[in-house]
């Protein structure tokens, strides 16, 4: 999942306006797996990670030795692919299609919702005032959650189930604004759609088909799509992250690519390719001030980078690791921590 | 059908009595011109030369010469070969582990075949075991790609000097039959990417496949638009004719398969809308779906319905070294609703019950999940189906570890399943081509099929 | 090809043994206790004189079969016949029609002698024998144009065939014009399978692979110790990233045989001569250093140097094989294929198969064509000139008789050889084209028909794709049929309606018969017999169709017919 949690969320927070120089690996703690989602634990320190032994982990840099663990005893029957955190309640979302609330302190199960999607959930997002939560799954739904009742607020389902080939599409990401206001979801094919979550009105849709990667003449099928979504603090701009075209898309051998549109204009300020680290971007986050984005994800390899968003130039890059799926930004944009296989990384900007 | 005495088979086609015997002692027929009119001409070279003919090509069908092989090309079996062209993941497929450090984020569901799961990528094919044997203990041990596909389409690896024929150039041969008028090895294969044409090996060019990739148009089977429908006919007409005095003094098969060959063109050309899906009803095409291999998949029960003994549908490319799942997702998605609407297909027509659907690749893929979430290629245990006809439906064979590192119960290799496939069809995989002074037993040596899958 | 009738004296009924899975074939040859290769029958005094012309020889050993069979031999076969086959096999084409009517005009004791040299010393007969060459080395991945271009040269410069085989095994790669030869390696250094079978294939006639994991099912002289004696002389062969093929200083081949035990392999060639491992014996240091550079130069595009060790396994290959004077499998390897290519049959059939239980059918043949080619240092024209002017190769391929044909192996008779790919393109193009220039006043390449040919040399290049490549047994695939019957490139190249080309002036020609006899000369170098003559004019005056029209459907039906696909 890729939440605005990590967004300022109130306006005493330092906003860090200067813009990284370096990005810098501070310390790599082994997972027992792949760790696919992260979110902050209330210690700024100690993140929950949604993993593919199927459990939710608690990691704490600080500790002597850092070491991830499950949570609890109960799981999930598949990877845990989104992850938020609402006080001391955690909301977790995998490809068994369901939905879990947890105890954060007692690792307790709060509630479960078995076929909260028909298919595979790929991503949360928790809306910044902690009461809602967003999930997107392969049934190409977006659905809203109440996080105290778990009831189920709204469901939409206009995207289309199969790509234009004829293919399952699959509906990777999904953002709030940090005002709220604004929901946005991103599947397979590049299609993007901006709604209102109060109602549910479509307020705008914007196309990056060069992320679908659809190879009809080699290989006949896709590995791309929209992997990561992010708003700028103002709500006014929405950055999309996924791949660029690829040659031989059994490899993530395509450049990172980045689309920033001025959604509402649906005008494009931004198109960033980054030859160097190939792959995914599977996770975007604007940092204090909307001056500048990092990004990260990879191939085999993990990457993160900085991009300057005055002119869409890259300030700061690293090889992070092993293939980064998520991370979660300080909300002083001083550090990050990246999750991925078999890795999770503290950085430093 | 499988006896106990194999019986060595000369691959060089018998020479034919009736059209050796003839010609170079008839005497010099009169000098008399072949007809003035059109018709005239149609009719009195093309008789003549047809008769001729049907001796030539019986003879040069006359591969076996014995009871059995008129019996089996009488029964109108016919195979259609599903290949998963890269190797697909026998874990997102036929071998589930879910759960384990291996399996991936797929469940496994129940089949209609109690105590028989598969991967939840396959829901439709779930509901059709009964007409489907798993076979989850293949080792070929072969892991790159050239090399693995030339074992799994031949059954075994070409010795220096030999070139195999393919599987689909073995059943046109065994179950072909040449006065039909339609091809009796055809190859579908769009995709670039490994792409393969098939090979007929030391059995020559005879049984080729007829390829086809960019198109659905088979090569040069539409007449040129620069010659009318009766002068194409006309002239293939006159051409027969002037090949008679050559023919009939040459003492030559090859000479006889040049005949035999441009004898097949019209009923080729003829066959030219079995490829074309347009001609199926709107209802059909939509049971199939939208895709390539969906169309393809159609074409291939067209043809197998028009009685081609062999088609083989590649679909391409599952090599998924970068995200395994999601690759699988898409493209276990497009086999299980394609291969389910085929086997539907052929069952409703009752042409399941001979026509053999073998659904293969050239190996499978790794236990370990890779940092791009790809699976590698992995040739050590790894699984096939086989549905329809002489298959015993609902079983699922062997077996691997429990996270599927290793076979631990009946493992099985490309020269076993060669075995049974052939046994599948009622063709004695100990029968032997005799190359030369060499025995080349059809499936390769010291190879058993696997009797638990047959019928 | 495939053998009819055997004849009766040559041929023991074959008694199938079954054992185990394979099939044991006894020949006469093993029963009569004859274990050692083929030093068989006849020793070499006891041949014919070395100073026999190569011709008489042929001729006198096929006879004394014949006589023996008691068979009538086909009688010769008529000028047209043998003017065909013999351009077919000397200038890879069919003749042109001015080749035809100088044939004609020559007398007759005199003609075969005049054709045999009017080919041999066109551009035409080094493009063929490279061809053919080039379709016996690199069967499996031919048109290779750095390889063509070696051999051309090397034909062209008259490069014996014992150099030839050096330069392949050298694969040296500075520049000069033995530099494509690398290719025979080249396209098989990644299979040590392929390079230690293919190089006893294809230069000793020999297939050992079957003794890989045992010693041969068939004959008891290959055991396992062949193949791995074989493997061993390449086994240090590499390519380094650049693409040059080198050697390691080190290593050995080691196999289990088949009693399970443990066996290093030696230099060993098929005679069982040894070569002795000469190379230095390196510290543990020194070794680990080499394998470092090693390493290098496979995998490291910048590496700049290579090592090439003074003692090279390769070339001991070549000395012992070249030395081979009592077997020698070398020579007798390409006498076998030279006449097999000639013949349509080797005189040892297959030609891989040159082991003691499968003798040639002539033996003595075998053994004075051997030692002719090497008294006359390889010469590869020689023996393709000898064979072509005995009468054995200019009989006929028609049976008269009622009585079933002979075996292929005695022959009484011309075999029917299927074109090559590359026969059939050039000879599809020469018809097509009806060359104006005259290749009888060729004398350099420099010349019209010089460069014709190298013209229609390239353009058969494009064409070669669209046919296979004869296999034995050889059948024609139904897409050749279709790709005649319907391909624009047929009806718009090959019946081209232009001036100059057969079609265009076949077109301009006024009277039907004169058109027939040009057309039947052009295609198939002969006048059309009554029967065809009085076919083609009643095509031709169908009311129903435009003549131009009729013309180009007349020439489809001979380019697309048998006579024009086969050599008889």
């Amino acid at each position: 999942m890729k939440p605005n949690e990590d967004s300022p969320a109130d306006d005493e927070t330092t906003t860090r306006v200067r813009l990284p120089e370096t990005v810098k690996v501070d310390k790599t703690v082994n997972l027992p797996g792949i760790g696919f989602c992260v979110t902050p634990d209330e210690n700024p320190s100690t993140i929950l990670l949604g993993m593919s032994d199927f459990a939710i982990h608690r990691l704490d840099f600080d500790a002597e030795k850092p070491e991830s663990r499950p949570i609890s005893e109960a799981r999930h029957q598949s990877y845990v692919t989104g992850i938020v955190r609402s006080g001391k309640t955690a909301v977790s979302g995998g490809y068994d299609g369901a939905l879990i609330w947890w105890n954060l302190e007692t690792g307790e199960i709060i509630r479960q919702v078995d076929a909260a999607h028909a298919k595979w959930i790929r991503m949360l997002a928790l809306s910044p005032d902690g009461t809602r939560v967003a999930s997107v799954a392969d049934d190409m739904r977006t659905k809203l959650w109440d996080i105290e009742s778990g009831q189920l607020i709204a469901d939409w389902g206009d995207y289309q189930l199969k790509t234009p080939h004829g293919y399952p599409s699959m509906l990777y990401a999904v953002a709030f604004s940090p005002d709220g206001h604004w929901l946005a979801t991103g599947d397979k094919t590049g299609q993007v759609l901006v709604r209102d979550p109060a109602d549910g009105t479509v307020a705008a849709r914007l196309e990056t088909p060069v992320m679908y990667t659809w190879d009809p003449k080699a290989r006949n099928h896709s590995i791309g799509g929209i992997r990561s979504l992010a708003f700028s603090a103002d709500a006014k701009t929405l950055a999309i992250g996924g791949m660029g075209k690829v040659g031989n898309i059994d490899h993530l051998e395509g450049v990172s690519r980045i689309e920033i549109f001025e959604w509402e204009s649906q005008s494009k300020l931004h198109e960033i390719e980054d030859p160097k680290y190939k792959g995914l971007v599977e996770a975007l986050r604007f940092g204090p001030g909307d001056q500048w984005l990092v990004a990260a994800g990879g191939d085999h390899g993990g990457f993160v980078s900085v991009y300057n968003l005055a002119d869409g130039k890259l300030a700061a890059q690293e090889k992070v690791g092993n293939h980064v799926h998520d991370f979660t930004l300080a909300p002083d944009g001083e550090s990050l921590i990246t999750v991925g296989h078999h890795q999770a990384v503290s950085v430093l900007l | 059908m499988n006896s106990d005495t194999p019986i060595a088979d000369d691959i060089s086609p018998p020479r034919p009595a009736a059209a050796s015997g003839s010609a170079p002692t008839s005497p010099r027929p009169t000098v008399r011109p072949i007809g003035f009119s059109r018709r005239g001409f149609l009719t009195a070279s093309a008789a003549g030369v047809t008769a001729s003919l049907a001796a030539d090509m019986s003879a040069i069908q006359g591969l076996r010469g014995e009871a059995i092989a008129s019996e089996l090309k009488r029964q109108d079996k016919r195979v259609i070969l599903l290949w998963l062209a890269g190797g697909a993941s026998q874990f997102e497929t036929w071998d589930p582990k879910p759960g384990t450090k291996t399996g991936g984020p797929f469940r496994a569901i129940p089949t209609n075949v109690a105590g028989i799961h598969i991967s939840e990528l396959l829901p439709e094919l779930a509901q059709r075991m009964q007409h489907t044997a798993i076979i989850r203990s293949l080792n070929t041990k072969i892991a790159d790609h050239g090399t693995a596909a030339e074992l799994m389409e031949c059954g075994r690896r070409n010795d220096p000097g030999i070139r195999y024929p393919d599987i689909g150039a073995v059943v046109a041969r065994e179950l072909g039959r040449l006065e039909s008028k339609v091809p009796d090895y055809v190859s579908l294969y769009t995709s670039t990417e490994g792409r393969r044409k098939g090979t007929s090996g030391f059995l020559g060019a005879r049984y080729s496949p007829m390829f086809l990739s960019d198109s659905m148009t088979p090569a040069n089977i539409l007449r040129p638009d620069s010659i009318s429908a009766t002068e194409h006919q006309d002239r293939a007409a006159l051409r027969d004719a002037l090949a008679k005095r050559f023919t009939a003094e040459s003492h030559h098969l090859a000479v006889d398969s040049h005949q035999s060959a441009y004898q097949r063109v019209q009923g080729l050309m003829a066959s030219a809308d079995l490829f074309d899906v347009e001609r199926e009803p709107e209802s059909m095409r939509a049971r199939y779906g939208p895709t390539q291999f969906g169309e393809q998949c159609l074409i291939a029960r067209r043809l197998v319905e028009a009685g081609v003994p062999f088609v083989k549908v590649a679909r391409a490319w599952w090599d998924s070294h970068g995200q395994n799942f999601e690759t699988h997702q898409e493209l276990c998605a497009d086999l299980d609703h394609c291969m389910s609407a085929l086997l539907d297909d052929l069952d409703e027509r009752g042409l399941l019950e001979n026509t053999l659907v073998i659904t293969l690749g050239e190996f499978g893929r790794t236990p370990g999940i890779n940092a791009s979430l790809g699976r590698d290629h992995f040739a050590s245990a790894w699984s096939c189906s086989l549905s329809g006809m002489g298959i015993r439906g609902g079983v699922a064979y062997g077996k691997t570890d429990e996270e599927g590192h290793k076979v631990v119960e009946g493992e099985a290799n490309a020269g076993d399943l060669f075995a049974t496939i052939l046994e599948a069809l009622g063709i004695d995989h100990e029968h032997e081509y005799m190359l030369g002074a060499r025995p080349i037993p059809l499936s390769d040596f010291g190879s058993k099929p696997i009797r638990e899958v047959l019928a | 090809m495939c053998r009819l009738v055997e004849p009766p004296s040559l041929l023991p009924a074959i008694p199938a043994m079954r054992t185990c899975r394979f099939v044991v074939i006894l020949w006469i040859g093993i029963l009569c206790g004859l274990s050692s290769p083929d030093r068989s029958v006849t020793r070499a005094e006891e041949l014919l004189s070395a100073s026999s012309d190569l011709p008489e020889a042929v001729d006198h050993y096929v006879q004394e079969r014949l006589d023996r069979y008691g068979i009538e031999p086909a009688p010769i076969a008529d000028w047209q016949t043998v003017l065909r086959r013999t351009s077919l096999d000397l200038a890879g084409r069919i003749p042109t029609a001015a080749e035809y009517e100088w044939a004609e005009r020559l007398p007759e004791s005199d003609r075969r002698l005049a054709i045999v040299e009017h080919l041999m010393s066109l551009s035409d007969f080094d493009f063929h024998l490279r061809n053919s060459l080039d379709e016996l080395l690199l069967a499996n991945n031919p048109h290779n144009g750095e390889f063509r271009d070696y051999l051309l040269w090397a034909v062209r410069s008259r490069r014996p065939w014992d150099q030839i085989f050096r330069d392949l095994m050298a694969a040296s790669s500075t520049d000069g014009p033995e530099k494509g030869a690398v290719h025979f390696l080249r396209s098989r250094v990644r299979q040590l399978d392929d390079l230690t079978n293919d190089t006893a294939i294809l230069f000793f006639g020999v297939n050992v692979a079957c003794a890989k994991c045992h010693d041969h099912p068939l004959v008891d002289q290959w055991q396992q110790d062949h193949f791995y004696g074989m493997q061993a002389f390449f086994s240090r062969t590499f390519m380094t990233r650049r693409n040059v093929i080198t050697e390691r200083p080190f290593g050995s081949v080691k196999f289990k045989s088949t009693a399970g035990e443990e066996k290093t392999a030696s230099f060993t060639f098929l005679t069982g001569a040894a070569a002795e491992d000469k190379s230095p014996s390196f510290s543990d240091d020194e070794r680990k250093r080499l394998e470092e550079q090693l390493r290098k130069m496979e995998q490291n595009e910048n590496t700049g140097y290579v090592l090439f060790p003074d003692f090279s396994p390769r070339r001991e290959l070549v000395e012992l094989a070249l030395q081979d004077a009592e077997d020698r499998f070398f020579a007798k390897n390409i006498v076998n294929r030279t006449w097999q290519r000639l013949m349509g049959l080797g005189l040892v059939d297959p030609p891989d198969q040159m082991h003691a239980a499968n003798p040639p059918s002539h033996p003595e043949l075998m053994d004075w064509l051997t030692r002719d080619l090497v008294e006359h240092r390889y010469d590869l024209r020689r023996l393709v000139r000898g064979i072509v002017l005995s009468d054995a190769y200019a009989r006929s391929s028609r049976w008269a008789s009622s009585d079933t044909p002979p075996s292929p192996s005695t022959f009484a008779l011309a075999a029917t050889k299927p074109l090559t790919p590359r026969q059939l393109a050039t000879s599809l193009l020469v018809a097509a084209r009806a060359p104006q220039t005259d290749p009888l006043d060729a004398n350099s390449d420099a010349s019209p028909w010089g460069r014709l040919r190298n013209d229609l040399e390239n353009q058969a290049g494009g064409w070669v794709r669209e046919f296979e490549y004869p296999t034995d047994p050889f059948q024609v695939a139904v897409d050749e049929a279709l790709f005649f019957s319907n391909n624009e490139r047929v009806q718009n190249d090959l019946l081209r309606d232009a001036n100059d080309w057969l079609v265009g002036r076949l077109k301009a020609t006024e009277s039907d018969e004169e058109l027939i006899r040009t057309l039947w000369i052009h295609v198939l170098t002969r006048q059309p017999d009554d029967e065809e003559l009085a076919t083609a004019q009643a095509w031709l005056s169908r009311d129903s169709t435009e003549r131009f029209d009729s013309i180009r459907s007349l020439t489809w039906a001979l380019l697309a017919g048998p006579e024009a696909r086969f050599n008889r």
